[in-house]
């Protein structure tokens, strides 16, 4: 399972959403994400990943494919290390 | 007796409230641990800033909603200093959302975080405290007695977090452990605009008998002086830094 598929079932679960409908170009409001669902979705993804994901980061999301994208090059760091 | 030397945990020290009650401790010789969840940059700066002011300052990242994560923090606490002479309950987080629409998941995020996370670092920080006393020191707001819009579950989970605050203060009273809460009204920090739209800012300090809205530094002068031992004998009290906005409603509408 890949890096953005994982992400995609976290996102969909929290939000309850069928997750054939979230794609890399979807932002939180278009897949009904309040702000709850994306800190959780955020906690979801730490953990499953074992890496931080600060707001400060979290902010610079402008839609799924961004989250995916961090996410996927803090997990290729973390195995170089 | 000088609190020269001290320690403290002050959860959700990064920004605002907690940011400068972490700034105040330390000011009076106090070794701070900054608890943090979500802005690490931010708990940084505020580390950094607490030592310059020469004492001793770790960043510890904790979900307080999370009582695993609690565990994890009071654990490092034990294992680095072997005590603890003050906690500060000051994170909090909430979803502004009408009564009617508040579900199971916003309920139960909140209620963990904003009261559930009182009770269990109270306990593990009264271990921490034994033999020597302490200090445990809330943050609530106006909303635990006043109705705000979309303020409903932080309202409430503030009430009981306000509540738990006596029974603490009763059951922890003969270890020397004084729990009381410093209960705000709004406060100039992020968090108030991530709840309350701009006219919120303009409207309290119309409705200040004080002039000026309470800013993080005026709760963080009633924090340490809950902290200090002249307030040994206030007991299970919630302390209200309003700038008097609670008990001048009505004066101010015959204005």
């Amino acid at each position: 399972m890949t890096v953005e598929d994982q992400v995609r079932d976290i996102v969909a679960k929290i939000t309850r959403v069928d997750k054939s409908i979230i794609t890399r170009q979807s932002t939180f409001k278009e897949i009904k994400a309040d702000s709850l669902d994306v800190v959780q979705a955020l906690v979801a993804v730490e953990e499953t990943f074992g890496i931080e994901i600060p707001d400060e980061e979290a902010q610079k999301f402008q839609n799924f494919g961004d989250f995916v994208s961090y996410v996927e090059s803090r997990v290729a760091q973390e195995e170089k290390v | 007796m000088s609190l020269q030397g001290k320690l403290a945990l002050v959860t959700g020290s990064g920004r605002g409230i907690g940011r400068a009650i972490a700034l105040k401790l330390a000011s009076q010789g106090i070794n701070i641990v900054v608890n943090y969840f979500r802005h690490r940059e931010s708990a940084e700066q505020t580390a950094k800033d607490i030592e310059s002011l020469g004492v001793k300052a770790e960043v510890v990242r904790a979900n307080v909603g999370d009582p695993e994560k609690i565990d994890g923090m009071f654990d490092m606490i034990g294992n680095k200093f072997g005590c603890l002479d003050i906690l500060i309950n000051n994170a909090a987080s909430g979803v502004g959302r009408p009564a009617v629409d508040i579900d199971v998941k916003a309920w139960e995020w909140t209620m963990d975080i904003n009261a559930r996370a009182l009770l269990l670092c109270a306990q593990r920080a009264a271990k921490l405290m034994e033999g020597r006393g302490g200090k445990i020191v809330s943050i609530s707001s106006l909303g635990s007695r006043f109705v705000l819009p979309n303020y409903t579950i932080v309202g409430v989970s503030k009430a009981a977090l306000e509540a738990l605050t006596r029974y603490l203060a009763i059951e922890l009273a003969p270890q020397s452990i004084c729990v009381n809460t410093v209960v705000a009204s709004a406060v100039e920090t992020e968090a108030l605009k991530f709840y309350f739209k701009e006219g919120l800012v303009k409207d309290s300090n119309q409705l200040t008998p004080a002039g000026r809205m309470v800013v993080p530094e005026d709760v963080a002068n009633v924090v340490a002086f809950l902290c200090s031992e002249e307030a040994f004998m206030i007991r299970g009290q919630t302390i209200i830094v309003d700038g008097g906005t609670s008990v001048g409603l009505f004066a101010l509408a015959g204005k």
